[in-house]
């Protein structure tokens, strides 16, 4: 790479060429004040603070913008350059309404710190100033201060650049000029504003749930990380007297890079919430009673210890890895093989062959196509959609295989909209294509009849020609999302994706589990394999575990999610501990989990909350939340990082890990660390592979053609086919808790394309009915093209749209508008 | 030291007490310093720095807007403020933003006027008050009911100033 020379202040430095000034300048340490410019959006020179002295240029220069030429020699502290600076603070603060007292950024405001240091101490404007109404809320989560706005674009082009959610514009000219929404209003909430507030130079854009808590100075900060999604991005949560008031994104370029979404933003208020357990309760004659710690406890290790082996174990997403290992050493111990973290999921394939996870974020860096399927990205992992659109941004080409319009449809090249459980036959269909371009087409995909397939997914030929031209480009990161494993037939799917991935070449990641899910599958949570993801019959494996706890765990693989729970209901389980996890509302079969809750003698709940599954417990035990435990969670990429306490839990909740070893010291089966990190330890003896900050390798299928015949049954003709899509903003137990976020999620409605609502006579924004079997919701209606003709887009998530009903993905509707209600 | 011999010294000497002894005369026939504390109340300088007060503006609305300026400028950490927002219904300061609590630990105050000195909007002063002491610590704890000037002026200041 070519580089040029250059003097600045005298000193001479060497960068690659395209380097700016400013860049070159940081690198010799010398600082040079800017507004506007931020390293991860492209140059604007809007705010011209950057302004530096070039010798033989005949006007000051912005720096920002300013490439670095050979020979160039610049001044940055030179009076002209002083004077100016000078000069460009006493304008921006002409309209400026220094009412720092009141605003929220000061303390840690750049437009303070650089009047501080380079800005004049009076100002000679004593005309009046600019005025707008303040603190106009944009969101729930929003404030805006148009006087403080100093116009630096940062926030509009984040929505430009960096999100592409375009949440933020600039309206009118001239000094009337101020930021607002766009002025047609987007159907939904942007997922990234946090990331505005965090970038604005100024106290324009404020937090609306951080508004007036603390100031920068009452704040200790602590670095976590978030366990929301699975993407694990790394925080600080400032915390103020043992109140979390806020959660700030912290520098990680590996996985955040800065950005946060607005659920990590947001949504931390739970933790304080009056609603948290704090004492436990134990089921007698039919009605939960509070009890000590002392009976609870021995309720349920009398009760496992009678069961032992018939108990079992479910959830694991919301423990950190630590615990994770904890519980399945104890059930281990026990004699039993039935603990999956998969509590939410009707499909659980084999975690050694098929594990959730994804491969590095990098990779997005390097691929050529990202393919997702069924993967509403947004929704689900937003801040991979970051991560997603710089790499777009950069060439990787962007393909969707979805049963919806996905709201970043504008940034892919290609976006293929199948009919709900289809995307096996377009991927079958590509497959077909790409064997046949490359000159042979193996032999099980010669019974592919492409036409066929397509018509059976309802797309056009021409669709699926265009998904293989962007294919062309080079290997792919298949992205499986929700709405194919949660689908009908996500066996069909993984078969056709292993063999487009065998025809075409690239990677397939399983964008599935919130929070620390792949932890907990890695930590050994899952049926059928031993803590790392190891075969439970590798006698090496089974050696080192007889060494590190004192017996081999059992041989028989153990039951995953579905078939526990039909053992439960037939009465083979007996006890079932649920940590962290709700699969009275998450897992998508209700009738199911009711008839296991029948079937068991105990139910024990690990909870924050009294949630569905915790009404119907045995036993309720108050647990600490993500911010009052110290350990390590594991992202989606198999990273594991630390997360610390930032504030004490509610008096009388205890951490899972605590509660699991005094368990095991009831059972007779002692866990004894002096530690959080002597649980790391042991369990990288088990694990070796995991290791800190750094990813780990999951277990991938190998590519493999097999053609899997579409399922004899033909679809039903009547009512619209369910598709359940979560949104990010939804009524969880923790976002409903969470100052904001119940705003943002709004209330529900369902999404129907124009053709059906013109047959059903449903008006946009009308109240309707759902219809299926026996589960009824009162809803409202909109009708956008996001769903297919045929298709009932439903966000699962909410009370009145629980998972347990809404999300069996067989699931046919009947839609009927209320009279008299709509609007 | 020179060398004096003894009635050269007992002169010398002698003079100084007698000086000394002067003004302990003179002082035998002014009124005392000592102030009969608590029959009677001693005069405070125009200066004196005393219990705190939060001030108001004429109108009753609050001068504090909860910046806690004072807070960090505090050497012995003695504040505490929680911050809230006006609404329309109810305004309580100038602007957004107001002290929804304000507490002084007086035990910890040194009274060195630094919050006073801080204070962007005027809101706290330091009185003449000086009669703080108390049976209990947690009496010591003042809080905004406390320290709020009963009606705009008590503190001494004017409300009618604009900072």
């Amino acid at each position: 790479m070519s580089t040029v020379t250059l003097t600045i202040n005298g000193r001479t430095v060497t960068v690659p060429k395209g380097t700016t000034v400013y860049h070159a300048a940081r690198q010799l340490g010398v600082e040079i004040p800017i507004f506007c410019y931020h390293d991860r959006m492209p140059p604007l020179g809007a705010c011209r603070m950057c302004f530096v002295q070039v010798e033989k240029m005949p006007r000051l220069q912005t720096s920002c913008t300013l490439e670095a030429q050979e020979g160039m020699v610049v001044w940055t502290e030179s009076p002209t350059v002083v004077e100016a600076r000078r000069a460009i603070l006493e304008f921006l603060l002409i309209n400026h309404p220094l009412d720092c007292p009141i605003c929220d950024k000061g303390g840690e405001c750049p437009l303070q710190d650089n009047t501080f240091k380079y800005g004049p101490g009076a100002s000679r404007f004593v005309e009046p100033k600019r005025r707008f109404p303040k603190a106009v809320r944009l969101s729930p989560v929003l404030t805006l201060d148009r006087e403080r706005c100093i116009m630096c674009w940062r926030c509009t082009r984040f929505g430009e650049v960096v999100a592409g959610d375009h949440a933020l514009k600039g309206h009118d000219r001239g000094y009337r000029t101020h930021i607002d929404v766009p002025p047609v209003t987007q159907e939904r909430p942007s997922k990234f504003i946090g990331n505005t507030i965090a970038i604005c130079p100024v106290g324009a854009l404020t937090s609306g749930v951080y508004r007036f808590r603390a100031r920068p100075w009452d704040n200790r900060p602590v670095a976590s990380v978030c366990n929301h999604c699975g993407v694990g991005c790394a925080t600080w949560v400032d915390a103020r007297g043992g109140e979390v008031v806020r959660v700030r994104a912290r520098e990680k370029a590996e996985v955040n890079d800065i950005w946060l979404c607005d659920l990590g933003f947001f949504g931390y208020d739970y933790t304080q919430h009056p609603d948290r357990l704090t004492t436990p309760y134990v089921r007698e004659r039919g009605v939960l009673r509070e009890a000590s710690w002392e009976e609870a406890l021995d309720r349920v290790a009398h009760a496992l210890g009678e069961a032992a082996p018939r108990v079992a174990a479910l959830g694991g997403e919301r423990l950190t890895v630590e615990e994770a290992y904890l519980l399945g050493r104890l059930f281990r111990s026990l004699g039993s093989n039935h603990v999956d973290a998969r509590a939410d999921a009707r499909f659980t394939p084999s975690a050694r062959e098929w594990a959730w996870g994804s491969g590095t974020f990098q990779a997005l860096e390097s691929a050529a196509v990202l393919v997702l399927v069924g993967c509403d990205l947004t929704e689900e992992y937003p801040v991979l959609w970051l991560r997603a659109k710089r790499a777009l941004d950069r060439g990787l080409v962007g393909v969707a295989i979805s049963p919806k319009r996905l709201e970043v449809e504008p940034y892919l090249k290609c976006s293929v909209l199948h009919d709900y459980g289809a995307e096996a036959d377009v991927l079958y269909a590509a497959a077909c294509l790409v064997g046949e371009r490359a000159g042979g087409l193996p032999e099980p995909l010669r019974e592919v009849d492409v036409d066929e397939s397509c018509r059976r997914a309802g797309v056009d030929r021409a669709a699926v020609e265009e998904l293989v031209r962007c294919l062309e480009a080079g290997p792919a990161v298949f992205a499986v999302g929700r709405l194919s494993w949660d689908g009908p037939h996500p066996e069909r799917t993984l078969a056709a994706l292993q063999t487009l991935q065998a025809v075409h070449g690239g990677q397939v990641w399983v964008l599935r589990g919130k929070g620390n899910a792949v932890g907990a599958l890695l930590a050994g949570l899952v049926p059928d394999a031993l803590p790392g993801l190891v075969a439970l019959d590798d006698p090496q494996a089974r050696a080192r575990l007889h060494e590190v706890w004192g017996f081999a765990p059992p041989e028989e693989p153990g039951l995953s999610t579905p078939a526990m729970l039909e053992a439960c209901a037939a009465g083979a389980l007996r006890v079932l501990y649920v940590a962290g996890a709700d699969p009275a509302r998450d897992f998508p079969d209700g009738a199911l989990w009711h008839r296991a809750r029948a079937g068991l003698q105990l139910l024990v709940v690990t909870e924050l909350f009294w949630t569905d599954t915790a009404r119907q417990a045995d036993v309720v035990l108050p647990a600490l939340s993500i911010f009052e435990r110290e350990g390590t969670v594991v992202n989606l990429e198999g990273r594991p990082q630390r997360v610390a306490p930032s504030r004490m839990g509610p008096p009388g909740a205890r951490a899972d890990g605590e509660i699991l070893q005094v368990l095991a010291a009831r059972l007779g089966r002692p866990m004894e660390y002096a530690s959080v990190g002597a649980v790391w330890a042991e369990l990288r003896r088990a694990a070796p592979q995991l290791d800190l900050d750094r990813p780990t390798e999951l277990p991938r299928p190998r590519p493999q053609v097999e053609y899997r015949r579409p399922a004899a049954a033909g679809r039903q003709e009547e009512g619209l086919w369910v598709i359940p899509a979560a949104p990010l903003f939804r009524q969880g137990e923790m976002s409903a808790r969470s100052r904001g976020l119940p705003e943002l999620a709004g209330t529900p409605a369902v999404v129907l394309h124009a053709q059906d609502a013109a047959a059903l006579g449903v008006d946009d924004g009308a109240e309707v009915e759902l219809r299926a079997g026996d589960a009824v919701a009162r809803v409202r209606a909109e009708v956008a093209d996001r769903a297919r003709p045929g298709h009932v887009l439903v966000p699962v998530g909410f009370s009145q749209l629980p998972r347990a009903r809404w999300a069996n993905p067989e699931l046919r509707v009947r839609i009927r508008v209320l009279e008299g209600v709509s609007r | 030291m020179r060398n004096r011999n003894g009635w050269q010294r007992v002169v010398v000497e002698g003079a100084a007490i007698l000086k000394g002894m002067a003004v302990t005369l003179r002082h035998l026939f002014r009124p005392p310093v000592t102030v009969q504390y608590p029959e009677r109340r001693p005069r405070v300088a125009g200066r004196y720095k005393g219990r705190h007060w939060l001030t108001l503006y004429a109108d009753g609305t609050e001068r504090c807007v909860g910046c806690e300026l004072c807070v960090i400028v505090c050497p012995s950490q003695a504040i505490y403020v929680k911050a809230a927002e006006n609404t329309p219904e109810r305004r309580v300061s100038r602007g957004e933003r107001y002290a929804e609590e304000f507490q002084i630990n007086m035990l910890r105050c040194i009274f060195c006027g630094f919050c006073e000195e801080a204070c962007p909007t005027g809101a706290i002063v330091l009185g003449r008050d000086f009669e703080l002491a108390d049976y209990r610590r947690e009496a010591l704890i003042y809080t905004k009911s406390m320290l709020q000037e009963p009606y705009p002026g008590a503190s001494g200041r004017d409300p009618n100033r604009e900072v």
